[in-house]
């Protein structure tokens, strides 16, 4: 396509354009942020595979061999909180700034200079978080966060000043998600090009759009519970605390008003973006577009109305727990409504299974146990069994890895030969995929079996009985994180150079996004385009 | 507006974003903006009021 | 920090060393054994409360539905993959919906299939387990009381008033490898709970500082214990035996080292078990009354504090910096005992041990030990670990204080 090639050669004469580190810190070019958003989700993604390979080398055999309890405490938390606010959160913005603006036909993101404040809260927030470590290796506090990802009062009220670092980061990290979904609703209503109606947006723009409004609705959740977490333990508030008349549970159910839909703002950019590559792949259009969109608003809603299934165990009256099994049962229409038309839209098509693909379709096969056994944790006599187990490990990491992560990768493959103009090494993905998916089933599906067979989650140190699977489980999950130095190490090499990529880079490709070079000029869309 | 040709036409040229329209649509972007960013900051707040 | 991390290993190979040979061992072992082996189970263990048998039930009517539901979804997947493949030149398609009644029909029944599955093969079985579960009260027979606290479980009987605190027994030698581990590792306590088979037990439970979750896997039983409320569950054992379970909410620094351990019993035994707790218990609040030496007491308090109090302030009262502090020459242990009127003095020694620190995890001890125990502990640490404060408490003097 040619409209690439008719901008001017310098859209902005007299632009002030600073390079080297200055361009990153300053830019407010959707492309630099987008490509600074994803940097940093790689980058943290093996600071927080880091942190469970320890745990994970601690778990290999009964006893505790590597580290004491409260540090095994503290890489759990850590672990969670990086993975999921500073490597996937972050990873799904990154497309979004990248590709939203390409795919709608919009010069940039409508508020650019919030885009780069959005990008640069992160890593002030990242070092907050990981600070504490650091900081106990000098003898300051006694280390970070060590209660979980999910906080919980009072054991946080207890706890040392990691919290404190924990919360604050937090806010920020709050903060700059709000700044990233402004930004994106307000470039979806205001920014499309002509032609372009809300029912022909891109389904990854509409995945998003849902995303974007969840995060609104429920990060001042978050925010709210833990600022109140910060006033009682330092002002003297009882929010969380039975002896001064509050509530312990007050703070579940304020933290999974927010964590629930979370599982969602992580996973519906992924929904969104897997349709795309399965019809170019395909070479046929989206099975049930409409559907999907609606699919996507309906679990959208649902999402906010289901927090308590997180703690059934905590007690509640009989039509509270009926009401919440069956309003999470029926999430599962709407995803269901998703898997259809996934399959729908491979069914009769002409397909090869290139990198993306072959990451798309083991994202639907693993992403639907963890559907399928999230089905089952609703109900809850059942839940009281794999509740706090190894069970809900596995299935929240067949949901968040191999539904969220691999999700990311099936973009990352998909839309590296737009972004570099370059084709990454065909041979290594293919490594890069089947290992990956070997090790992973090899690191989860045996903890399944740890969780029916009784044993907790989130402690350092197990019974003999739960020796064999452990041992299988660490082995695959230092596999599993090996291989994603395959990963990093091909698309460096993808950014360095590699065959040229055309600008419609994969056959079947459709959506404005191909009509432009590739790599896409540094100003796109100055010229808008129609839609047919 | 949609009388016009399919981008697929490289010869015909499309329209580009006048500077008054895209400073209209920048203008409504930031009206929204501060409104989605004023509901979060309400959400937050009311927390605090809720009677437990 | 470091040094916390690394802990020291009594024998001297490197960690990395026995790491990779049991890495090798562990991948021979399965390969040869295969996912036989005795111990990989790969289900539930065996249920031994009506709860449990629905549950297992339940579990194994969903494991069926659920994975029909995956074999069914990706043969379709699969199938489609192996034929509509460009390099089998299949042309593609270019249907986007379902077209006339016929495909309509064919696209709305998986998800009238889904409805069923969801809200009426598994929906009514669900209820009917909610509202099992949820009946405790209905012809009970006694009740339990369970208190959650860092990191053990206290078990209270109302009935026949006893009341003990159950805490770990594995020696701290298994955990750091420097002793073989034995068969129940991690899984065995001091001091059981004792439960008669065959009587609806009533299980009512609290926490004193962090929430705490009561789980034995075979009662089919996991509820929360959560500080400043009641929350209650119920089991009825149908065989005799010994049954393990451990805590499972995260609740601190051991947290992985609170198991549960019931014994279930025939009647009779129980009741000859509740008699002998008794006589226990009428002869130890004789012995609150009259007067101690020292040296009973301390030795009587070294016992109290490996029992409670060694996990934060360790063997040797060094504690564990910073969250857990020193008590050897600590200034509290090494201050005054009682003003001169014999009353508690703010945040002295008596005082942290009655009644704890809030927004630390010294919790308060007032209603958990008893007047021997918060006496002989006292003294003990007052005269141990280098320290030498030559005092001591009564029993008596605690009771007064109460």
């Amino acid at each position: 396509m040619s409209i690439a090639t008719t901008h001017p050669a310098d859209p902005h004469p007299g632009h002030y354009q600073p390079a080297g580190l200055l361009r990153w810190l300053t830019t407010t070019n959707h492309k630099d942020i987008g490509t600074m958003y994803l940097t940093f989700a790689l980058v943290m993604f093996f600071v927080g595979g880091a942190m469970i390979l320890a745990v994970r080398a601690e778990l290999f055999s009964p006893g505790l061999q590597l580290m004491q309890p409260e540090f095994f405490n503290q890489l759990i938390g850590i672990h969670a909180l990086v993975m999921i606010f500073a490597a996937l959160m972050p990873a799904a913005t990154g497309f979004a700034n990248w590709m939203i603006p390409l795919m709608i036909g919009a010069p940039d993101m409508a508020l650019p200079r919030l885009n780069n404040w959005g990008f640069w809260l992160l890593p002030p927030a990242a070092i907050l978080l990981t600070l504490p470590f650091v900081l106990a290796l000098f003898g300051i506090g006694d280390g970070a966060l060590a209660t979980g990802w999910t906080f919980y009062a009072p054991l946080s009220v207890q706890g040392g000043m990691g919290i404190d670092f924990a919360i604050l980061a937090v806010h920020i990290l709050g903060i700059s998600s709000i700044m990233g979904s402004i930004n994106i609703i307000v470039t979806i209503f205001n920014m499309r090009a002509p032609g372009m109606t809300m029912m022909k947006l891109p389904l990854f723009a509409w995945g998003w759009l849902i995303t974007a409004f969840l995060l609104i609705a429920t990060l001042p959740v978050l925010a709210g519970a833990v600022t109140m977490l910060l006033t009682d333990r330092h002002f003297g508030t009882h929010f969380f605390n039975a002896a001064g008349g509050g509530d312990p549970i007050l703070f579940q159910h304020l933290f999974w008003f927010f964590g629930h839909p979370e599982v969602y703002i992580l996973l519906l950019p992924v929904w969104g973006l897997i349709p795309h590559v399965l019809a170019t792949f395909s070479r046929k259009p989206n099975y049930g577009y409409t559907a999907q969109v609606y699919a996507f608003i309906a679990i959208g809603i649902l999402s906010v109305v289901v927090w308590a299934h997180h703690f059934f165990t905590a007690g509640m009256p009989i039509p509270a727990l009926i009401y919440f099994m069956f309003s999470t049962m029926a999430i599962s229409v709407p995803l269901a409504v998703l898997f259809f038309c996934w399959i729908a839209t491979m069914w009769k098509g002409a397909m090869s299974f290139e990198t993306p693909m072959l990451f798309a379709v083991g994202f639907i096969v693993l992403f639907g146990i963890a559907g399928l056994t999230g089905l089952i944790l609703a109900d809850v006599a059942a839940d009281a069994q794999y509740h706090h187990s190894y069970f809900v490990v596995a299935h929240f990491h067949y949901a968040l890895f191999a539904g969220g992560i691999m999700g990311v990768m099936t973009g990352v493959y998909y839309w590296l030969p737009k972004w570099t103009g370059h084709m990454y090494s065909e041979t290594l993905g293919k490594w890069h995929f089947w290992l990956t998916v070997v090790s992973f089933n090899l690191t989860f599906m045996p903890q399944f079996f740890l969780g029916l067979a009784g044993m907790p989650r989130r402690i350092p140190d197990y019974a003999l009985q739960f020796a064999e699977f452990n041992a299988i489980s660490t082995v695959g999950a230092f596999v599993l994180g090996l291989s994603q130095l395959l990963f990093a190490w091909n698309v460096w090499s993808c950014v360095r150079g590699g065959p040229k990529a055309e600008g419609r880079a994969w056959e079947g490709a459709e959506g404005l996004e191909w009509e432009l070079s590739s790599p896409p000029p540094h100003h796109s869309w100055e010229t808008q385009p129609v839609i047919k | 507006m949609n009388a016009q040709t399919t981008p697929a036409t490289p010869a015909a040229p499309a329209v580009a974003f006048s500077p008054a329209d895209l400073a209209r649509r920048r203008r409504a972007a930031r009206r929204l903006g501060w409104a989605l960013g004023l509901t979060v900051l309400a959400i937050y707040l009311l927390g605090f009021l809720l009677p437990r | 920090m470091t040094c916390r991390i690394l802990q020291p290993r009594a024998t001297g190979h490197s960690p990395v060393a026995a790491f990779v040979r049991r890495a090798l061992s562990t991948v021979v072992a399965v390969a040869l054994a295969g996912p036989a082996a005795a111990e990989m189970r790969f289900n539930f263990p065996e249920p031994v409360t009506p709860l449990a048998r629905e549950t297992l039930a339940i579990h194994n009517e969903f494991m069926l539905i659920i994975t029909t539901l995956f074999v069914v979804v990706f043969a379709i997947m699969i199938y489609s993959m192996v034929r509509h493949r460009k390099s089998a030149g299949h042309p593609p398609a270019r249907f986007t919906g379902p077209r006339g009644a016929l495909q309509w029909f064919w696209a709305l029944v998986p998800f009238a299939i889904l409805l069923f599955i969801d809200f009426v093969l598994m929906g009514i079985p669900a209820v009917q387990a909610i509202i099992s579960m949820e009946d405790t009260k209905t012809r009970a027979d006694m009740v339990l009381k369970v208190t959650g606290m860092q990191w053990k479980w206290q078990y209270e009987y109302p009935d026949s008033g006893i009341k003990f605190i159950s805490t770990l027994s594995t020696p701290r030698e298994q955990i750091s490898n420097a002793d073989a581990k034995g068969e129940h590792y991690l899984l065995e306590v001091d001091k059981p709970v004792v439960l008669p088979v065959g009587k609806k037990v009533r299980v009512l439970l609290t926490s004193t500082d962090v929430i705490h979750t009561w789980w034995v896997p075979q009662f089919g039983v996991k509820r929360d214990a959560i500080p400043g409320f009641l929350r209650e569950t119920w089991v009825q054992i149908e065989k005799p035996g010994i049954y393990r379970g451990q805590c499972a909410e995260l609740c601190g620094k051991d947290h992985g080292f609170m198991p549960v351990v019931v014994h279930a019993v025939p009647e009779e035994e129980y009741l000859a078990w509740v008699e002998q707790q008794k006589l226990a218990a009428s002869a130890a609040a004789g012995s609150a009354e009259r007067a101690w030496s020292r040296d009973e007491l301390v030795a009587e308090g070294k016992k109290t504090y490996d029992k409670v109090c060694v996990a934060c302030h360790q063997a040797d009262g060094q504690g564990l910096a910073p969250a857990f502090p020193p008590l050897a020459a600590s200034k509290v242990v090494n201050g005054p005992l009682l003003d001169m009127n014999g009353k508690v003095i703010p945040g002295s020694h008596v005082d942290r041990v009655m009644n704890g620190k809030a927004g630390t995890a010294m919790q308060a001890f007032r209603e958990t030990l008893s007047d021997v125990e918060l006496a002989s502990v006292i003294t003990y640490e007052r005269n141990a670990f280098g320290n030498k404060m030559g005092d001591m408490i009564q029993p008596a003097q605690i009771k007064a204080l109460r």
